[in-house]
């Protein structure tokens, strides 16, 4: 083990691959024949390890679907998709639980925490679940970072929206995942409860080397990407790197005009 | 109407999570249904039986009551042959006949089996009249011809696979009778179980009566066109001193049959409504539980009902609709099951040699209304307090972000209300401990039992927080995180989980409470035993307490290697005590060797000069009662008629269990008195084996008794064996009877599992995203279950040990002074809650294991 300070295993300095995510000619489609609906349509991409990817579109873009299958959580029709470089498509259930478990953190829109658990137990789940000891100094370190130290002890009833998504952002953190996937994870927040959250985000890609993708349809969010992807019936249409909330803003009136004419 | 409409929706839409509750009200109605249908069923077989049997007029001895014990002396009361004649010449009898029959029989084949019933039916013997046509007919043969010929009844010849030829021992008190079968009858009504064999008149009275000129009744056939009132007038009017006899009409006959087999019917009816009762009771916890949730799950939908203008009421009654259809379907499927039940009641009383018949099934209007009326009136009171619940739920909450409801706190009021129940109760168990009348005693047992039971229900939500977590401590930490997780599920709601396990609570402890009962009264008889019993050996009837026939006794007093050989048996007499009262007693007339083989303490006096000629000794509360001492003369009057004066030379303890109260007498002061042929028979026999020779004795014994099957010899061993296998029987009938509340009570942990599940939807689908594995959720599902299975399992042993010591203490009062717990069955039944508690999970984890991931968690709510 090195110290806590850098990421040891899979930090953007470390021996891997500087790819922490790939898919290639990912096909997700529901139904047949007549009533078949492409959700994603043959895509290919790659999320840089140690960086902050935003995936943003339209409702009905496929950006929630491509996320859930980078995560494992849902199944893809044909094309696969690696984590560093393991092949998930092709993993069963039992394996695929078990990366979740050792490999993926997650942040929900809402409804991240077991209502029965305190803070500190939610964040510490996975790793229970798991059966492993969480490092303490590691954990010290994250629930510092997200500013929890005081409320480790209170249930989620006893929390703000905000507070309980930096225990989820913690809880994500905690288990040192290679990648962290974000649905929406501020969209129930208050934009200053919001800021706050992404701004716990940003830094764990900066201090940490956390490598995070994030599917937001803020402009405000996904300003704090380095990397933006556009998604636009069940394709990428583009990207955009280091943006700012106003150049993603223009991006996206582009995209919302030319999905009007079209 | 759009309440209904409402009500009709949700309870179509939430059908799955209504199944169980519906299940639940099905069984108790079908319990209650199948009771009702089966004992009317009883009834009407014997109502025909009896109606069809009896002549217009019976003319029968006017001692002789109306199912009486069998007589003492196994010779049924008789009336003189010349009666018939008499009878005859009254107007409008077309035949009278004279019908010589007795109950006190054995009959055995050739290999010495018994033909009649093991179940209490009687066996009869009789002479075959013409007024036996009236309910059978002779299949093939023909009727009895002479003493070497027998005719035997359909359903026993079937049953033994008896043929015309075979030989037939008929075992009366007067002798064996050997004869062929002649002939078959068979009954053209059900007979529910009675064996019947037909002898010729002469030999019938000869040898069930003990005289050739003797009937036990006249049977009298009217002439068409008189009716039986009229004609029972005239037979009185021809015996013009009818005093002496007494007379009744086909209708008085199948009455007083009737009234007799009518007090078991109702016993058992009753009983069987009792434990049905219990399962209902354990019902209304599975539907107050179901109703809650469903209330709870829909409270965002409740609130937007409120806020676009619906009353507290309309929801209120919305809820209770719902509760209406529910007990309308279970209900419903409920009586169409208990007639299926009461089918299959039949059946098995038939494998134990009860024959019914599905012809006779009996369904009466009324037990269809009662299913209906008590299904449905059950479950809308068991959905009342959700249904109000519901109405209180604020137009808010359909604005409010919804999610499972934090832990419901179970108020202090609760906890004090409970408190103060089961310290009520708790106190008036142990006054039931110490009371030193019975009477009382049991009031406070009664008491005690209904207020820890309600009190315990009521802390059950308290109860769940202290004891969920001891046993998380002992069972779950073992599972680590997935033990936690499954604690603090079982947790969150102590409400339900205190309901769900008060169910399976009542169930179990009184499982409890019996089964401590049973092992102290098998403790306590065999301590009894061991401190009282010196005879090796015990004779007695195996069933219906039928006495021993002389021709057995003699058979056994023949075996060789026995020191003593005691008779035993029991004279009804009057005593009066020279206080000038009356009691109608019995007088226990026994061999001076009884002493040895069941010891008593003599308080005064010396029980030896008991045996001597014209004494006898009383019992300690008897001579207390009338002031008896020693020396005093009491003045006996037997029942057979013939009167004494005994003096009283002993007067025994009644500490005991055996004999308590018995006067004792030689028997050769009894015969001295009584004539030989109306002396009773033996009750019991107690042998004593020489030195040495118990085990061959012991053999001896059995083979004499080979040739009369339905006595039994027992040595102490055996004995208590035996008496251990009785009450284990009966335990396991009572058993039997409140699975069905168990099975009712486990319904209702799988129906909190089940709606947990559903309730928890998001919680599952969170937890499986982050690396929650198919097998640990599912083994977190089965925990919880096992966890609220030993809970209920703990309470309700507990409580019913409770309970069953101070029953115990009680009836120490009456004998029963050793307490046992029966650890193994305890923790038997401990250990089966919670496989049970597996069980129950089996469905819900399997779906919990199965959803989907992603849908799960974007389930609403």
């Amino acid at each position: 083990m090195t110290t806590a300070v850098t990421i040891p295993r899979h930090g953007g300095t470390g021996g891997r691959t500087a790819v922490a995510a790939r898919a290639r000619q990912v096909v997700k489609a529901y139904g047949s024949g007549e009533t078949r609906v492409v959700a994603l349509d043959h895509v290919d991409v790659d999320i840089a390890r140690g960086q902050f990817t935003a995936i943003m579109g339209p409702s009905g873009s496929g950006k929630s679907t491509l996320m859930h299958c980078l995560a494992g959580l849902d199944t893809v029709t044909s094309g696969e998709i690696f984590l560093d470089e393991t092949e998930i498509t092709k993993l069963k259930d039992k394996k695929l639980t078990q990366l979740r478990r050792d490999r993926i953190g997650f942040i929900f829109q809402a409804f991240n925490l077991l209502p029965t658990l305190n803070a500190l137990e939610n964040i510490t789940l996975p790793m229970d679940i798991a059966g492993r000891k969480p490092d303490a100094d590691w954990l010290r370190q994250v629930v510092e970072t997200v500013g929890l130290a005081e409320r480790l002890k209170h249930r989620p009833t006893q929390l703000s929206g905000g507070q309980q998504q930096r225990v989820a952002v913690a809880r994500a953190l905690a288990a040192r995942p290679e990648i962290i996937f974000g649905d929406e994870p501020t969209g129930n927040l208050d934009s200053r409860a919001g800021a706050e959250v992404l701004s716990f985000l940003r830094r764990s890609v900066d201090e940490l080397g956390q490598t995070i993708v994030m599917v937001t349809h803020d402009p405000v969010a996904a300003s704090y990407a380095d990397r933006v992807l556009y998604l636009a019936d069940g394709s990428i249409v583009d990207e955009m790197y280091n943006p700012t909330a106003d150049q993603v803003l223009d991006r996206m009136k582009h995209f919302d005009a030319r999905g009007r004419t079209s | 109407m759009t309440v209904w409409k409402t009500s009709m929706r949700n309870f179509f839409a939430h059908k799955g999570r209504m199944a169980l509750s519906a299940v639940a009200v099905l069984l108790s109605v079908a319990f209650v249904c199948g009771t009702l249908v089966f004992t009317d069923t009883m009834n009407t077989t014997f109502d025909k039986l009896f109606a069809v049997s009896s002549p217009d007029v019976t003319v029968s001895p006017k001692g002789a009551e109306e199912n009486d014990e069998q007589p003492d002396n196994g010779k049924p009361a008789s009336l003189p042959a010349s009666l018939v004649q008499q009878v005859e010449k009254a107007e409008g009898v077309k035949k009278a006949e004279g019908a010589a029959f007795s109950m006190a029989v054995t009959v055995v084949n050739s290999e010495n089996k018994n033909m009649g019933s093991e179940t209490g039916a009687p066996t009869i013997a009789s002479n075959w009249t013409d007024n036996d046509l009236r309910s059978m007919e002779i299949t093939s043969g023909h009727a009895p011809r002479g003493p070497t010929e027998v005719m035997v009844d359909g359903d026993t010849a079937k049953k033994h696979k008896l043929k015309i030829g075979d030989e037939l021992r008929t075992i009366a008190v007067t002798g064996d009778i050997r004869a062929k079968i002649s002939g078959i009858a068979s009954f053209t009504v059900t007979n529910p179980g009675a064996a019947v064999v037909y002898l010729d008149t002469a030999t019938a009275q000869k040898h069930l009566l003990g005289a050739p000129d003797v009937f036990t009744q006249v049977l009298v056939t009217a002439e068409s066109g008189v009716s039986d009132t009229q004609l029972k007038k005239n037979v009185a009017a021809a015996l013009d001193g009818s005093a002496a006899y007494r007379l009744q009409t086909q209708q008085e006959a199948a009455d007083a049959n009737k009234d007799s087999m009518g007090a078991f019917l109702d016993v058992m009816k009753y009983a069987m409504l009792g434990f049905a009762g219990i399962a209902f009771l354990v019902g209304i916890f599975l539907i107050v539980n179901t109703f809650s949730m469903l209330v709870a799950q829909r409270t965002r939908e409740i609130g937007l009902m409120r806020a676009i203008g619906s009353s507290r009421k309309q929801v209120n009654r919305s809820v209770l609709l719902e509760a209406v259809l529910l007990g309308i379907v279970g209900s419903v499927l409920g009586v169409a099951a208990g007639i299926g039940l009461a089918v299959g009641l039949m059946k098995l009383m038939g494998a134990v040699g009860m024959e019914l018949s599905t012809r006779d099934l009996t369904v009466a209007w009324t037990t269809p209304v009662i299913g209906l009326v008590l299904g449905v009136v059950v479950t809308v009171l068991a959905a009342y307090i959700p249904a109000r619940r519901a109405g209180k739920v604020s137009p808010m909450a359909a604005l409010r972000d919804a999610g499972t409801p934090a832990d419901a706190k179970s108020g202090w009021v609760r906890a004090g209300i409970g408190l103060v129940l089961t310290g009520a109760g708790g106190a008036a168990l142990w006054a039931t401990t110490q009371a030193d009348k019975a009477t009382e005693g049991s009031g406070f047992l009664a008491v005690g039992v209904l207020l820890t039971l309600i009190g315990f229900i009521v802390i059950g939500p308290l109860l769940a927080g202290v004891v969920v977590r001891a046993l998380s401590v002992v069972v779950l930490r073992l599972f680590g995180p997935v033990g936690r997780l499954a604690e603090r599920n079982a947790l969150r709601n102590p409400r339900r989980t205190g309901a769900t396990g008060a169910a399976l609570m009542i169930g179990l402890a009184l499982v409890a409470c019996l089964s401590v009962v049973g092992s102290s009264m098998v403790a306590s008889a065999t301590e009894e035993l061991d401190k009282s019993v010196g005879a090796d050996f015990i004779v007695q009837d195996s069933g219906a307490g039928r006495p021993i026939v002389p021709q057995a006794a003699e058979a056994l007093h023949a075996v060789p290697g026995l020191e003593h050989l005691t008779d035993y048996t029991y004279i009804k007499a009057k005593i009066t005590a020279p206080d000038g009262r009356t009691v109608d007693e019995g007088i226990t007339a026994t061999d001076p060797t009884y002493q040895q083989d069941v010891r008593r303490t003599a308080l005064s006096g010396d029980l030896a000069k008991a045996y001597d000629k014209n004494a006898m000794s009383v019992g300690e509360d008897y001579a207390e009662k009338h002031g008896v001492k020693v020396g005093d003369t009491l003045s006996i009057a037997f029942k057979t008629g013939e009167s004494a004066k005994l003096k009283v030379a002993a007067i025994t303890s009644d500490d005991t269990n055996i004999d308590r109260g018995a006067m004792y007498t030689n028997l050769t002061t009894a015969t001295a008195y009584i004539a030989a042929d109306k002396m009773p028979q033996n009750v019991a026999m107690f042998g004593k084996a020489e030195e040495g020779k118990e085990k061959e004795a012991y053999a001896a014994l059995k083979s004499a008794l080979a040739e009369y099957p339905v006595y039994k010899v027992q040595n102490q061993a055996d004995f208590k064996e035996d008496l251990k296998d009785q009450i284990g029987q009966l335990l396991n009938i009572v058993y039997g009877l409140l699975a069905l509340a168990i099975i009712v009570a486990v319904l209702g942990v799988v129906n909190t599992l089940a709606l947990s599940v559903v309730e928890r939807t998001r919680e599952i689908g969170l937890m499986r995203a982050i690396g929650l594995s198919r097998r640990q959720l599912r083994r977190m599902i089965r925990l919880e279950s096992v966890v609220i299975a030993l809970f209920g399992a703990l309470l309700g042993l507990g409580l019913g040990m409770g309970w069953g010591t101070a029953a115990q203490k009680l009836l120490a009062l009456e004998g029963l002074e050793v307490l046992e717990i029966p650890w193994p069955t305890i923790l038997t039944v401990f250990a089966c809650s919670a496989l049970v508690g597996l069980f129950a999970a089996l469905v819900p984890a399997f779906r919990a294991g199965r959803m989907n991931v992603l849908n799960a968690i974007a389930t609403d709510g």
